[in-house]
């Protein structure tokens, strides 16, 4: 739905209440303007509205897209009655949903302001004495132009007065007018929004990167804040994808910011990557990391990967180049969970991904720009207790070259991370997984069994054997059972991780079922 | 005897509670002196999850150790 609407009835507000629903909202501001009895000390009995249309509507658009933009609102429309109106009636209404209460307010000012301001609508008032006259918007007071710098990040400058300067890094000769067009045209992945995540975005936004894109999952956490630089206080329990594009815009509007706000999967990774030029991976976590490695082989996508550790980090670059090395040439598989420790276990301290991010803002630009770099790959642990840093050359020919090499390994980790993606599946009862073609796998312990028999032709193994038992298992299509689909989801990804195939578990179990007719409730 | 001079990164570090020491030692091969610290330190990690550099450089876990060797034990890590 457009955000600027001509009426030339009245018409349904609930509809457009509704259009602005939005599950990111925690404020909603609506204005509404009436025809009233008197204006000027004349008593009016009703009056007219004529629009030029096309002008009215382009202009409209644009000043709800203004407040959208300059107040970082979720949703936004203003709709403008024509023709005849009666006293009382509704002649404007806007409507505002942000996050917060305090943008909504200022958006749906902002947009009254303005409209009254900038469109092509005159009114005709009918007076009480029959004379009518065309009335003149004489309202020019425009709140925001006395908005004063309030510390508040979501305030900004419109985005069409804003004109870019670059010219601190175009100044450095590698870099150039040349180097500055290469980063507008550039599209770069960043995953992950957080400690590694803001200085990174910050600084490819602040250097005219054209097009970014934001991973991320989550929401802000108070937690988050000691090393999240993009957030405030404010913006706890907000996905963070969202807050991160809102900030981004502020900082530099003309950067397009596209955002992801589910993780990526082995499903969709490789198309993702596809759409960029370069990924700067900045999870906190591993498996993450090992799907990014192997995106980034099998597409050619450059990656740039850091980790930090309390005071310590790591930064490795993967040019994705045939005959390079990548994460999997040190690493060759990603570590048992738990083992590699992340900030929420180990503590980290708030300025070490600020450090070690910005190092990878300084690697991104360096590709972007085709900058002199060291023609070697290595890991660098960088140490920020002792002040220390060591560069260690990696060997591709002492890495995945030795097995398969990096592409074959890509493959097999990005299959075990789909087989696992796909491990969990939904099934109302357990005949449409039979005619599926499934083979039912029970897992649970015989005295469940007695309690609350599967009634349907199934294999019982005891979650604890099975993986001594796994050779009984048949071939073909498995579906393994427990109460509450904990033990089976364990299971089956155990034994996807050696390399079984088709084997998954029933999402929620036996809880999650439909009720059939005839089950005995135990 | 053979005298090295080892640093420990991350996780490793914190379970010594020292970023790095001065060792004797009668071990054959890194992989050796690293099961020899896992027992003095108590190291979760096993060697197959880590890797080791020696005077700067990724290292084979069969190398044998010289006089003043630096030999590092780098863990992979996951904050971010």
């Amino acid at each position: 739905m457009k955000h600027f609407s001509l009426a030339s009835d009245a018409i349904d507000l609930a509809r457009l209440h509704a259009s602005l629903q939005h599950p990111g909202s925690g404020g909603f501001c609506a204005f509404e303007g009436w025809v009233r009895n008197s204006n000027e000390g004349r008593a009016v009995n009703g009056l007219e509205y004529e629009a030029y249309a096309e002008l009215a509507l382009a202009e409209g658009e644009r000043v709800v897209e203004e407040a959208i933009a300059r107040y970082g609102v979720n949703a936004a429309h203003c709709m403008h009655r024509t023709g005849n109106l009666a006293i009382g009636d509704l002649a404007v209404w806007i409507g505002v949903s942000s996050a917060h209460r305090d943008e909504a307010f200022r958006a749906c000012r902002y947009i009254i302001d303005e409209i009254k301001h900038r469109l092509p609508i005159w009114k005709k008032e009918h007076y009480i004495d029959g004379d009518t006259a065309w009335v003149a918007c004489a309202h020019t007071y425009r709140e925001h132009e006395h908005e004063h710098k309030h510390g508040h990040d979501h305030a900004h400058e419109p985005a069409a007065a804003f004109v870019p300067d670059y010219s601190r890094q175009t100044r450095l000769r590698e870099v150039g007018e040349v180097g500055q067009a290469k980063l507008a045209a550039a599209c770069v992945l960043v995953i992950g929004a957080g400690g590694l995540g803001c200085p990174v975005l910050t600084y490819l936004a602040g250097a005219g990167v054209g097009t970014l894109g934001i991973v991320d999952g989550d929401r802000l956490d108070a937690s988050n804040l000691h090393r999240q630089t993009l957030y405030d206080a404010r913006d706890i329990g907000e996905p963070k994808v969202d807050l991160a594009a809102r900030r981004i815009a502020a900082l530099n509007p003309t950067v397009t910011v596209r955002t992801y706000a589910d993780p990526l999967h082995a499903g969709n990774i490789v198309d993702v990557f596809e759409q960029y030029d370069l990924v700067v991976e900045c999870t906190d976590d591993l498996g993450s990391r090992y799907l990014s490695n192997d995106a980034t082989i099998l597409t050619g996508t450059p990656l740039i990967l850091a980790s930090v550790y309390q005071y310590e980090g790591q930064l490795q670059v993967v040019t994705a180049k045939p005959g390079d090395p990548c994460l999997r040439c040190l690493w060759p598989q990603e570590p048992a969970a738990g083992v590699a420790g992340s900030c929420i276990e180990s503590g980290v301290l708030g300025p070490v991904p600020g450090v070690l991010g910005s190092m990878q803002a300084i690697e991104a630009l360096k590709l972007l720009l085709d900058l002199p770099r060291q023609a070697d790959h290595a890991l660098l642990l960088i140490n920020l207790l002792d002040g220390t840093s060591q560069r260690l050359p990696i060997d591709a020919a002492q890495g995945c070259i030795l097995h398969d090499g990096c592409i074959e390994a890509a493959r097999r980790g990005l299959a075990t991370a789909q087989a696992t993606h796909d491990v969990d599946i939904v099934f109302g009862d357990l005949d449409a997984a039979i005619a599926a073609g499934y083979t039912l796998v029970d897992l649970r312990e015989a005295k469940e069994v007695a309690a609350q028999p599967l009634h349907a032709p199934s294999q019982w193994i005891p979650s604890e054997l099975i993986g001594e038992r796994a050779t009984e298992l048949v071939k073909g299509p498995m579906l393994l059972i427990c109460a509450s689909g904990r033990r089976s989801g364990v299971a089956a990804r155990m034994l996807c991780g050696q390399g079984m195939l088709n084997i998954h578990s029933l999402a929620g179990g036996m809880a999650a079922l439909a009720p059939p007719h005839d089950r005995v409730v135990g | 005897m053979t005298t090295v001079t080892l640093q420990y990164y991350a996780q490793l570090r914190e379970q010594a509670r020292i970023s790095g020491e001065q060792v004797s030692t009668s071990a054959a091969s890194l992989r050796d002196l690293y099961e020899e610290l896992r027992v003095r330190h108590g190291f979760s990690l096993s060697s197959d999850a880590l890797k080791v550099a020696v005077n700067a450089q990724f290292s084979d876990w069969n190398r044998t150790l010289r006089d003043g060797d630096t030999i590092v034990f780098i863990p992979p890590v996951a904050g971010g």
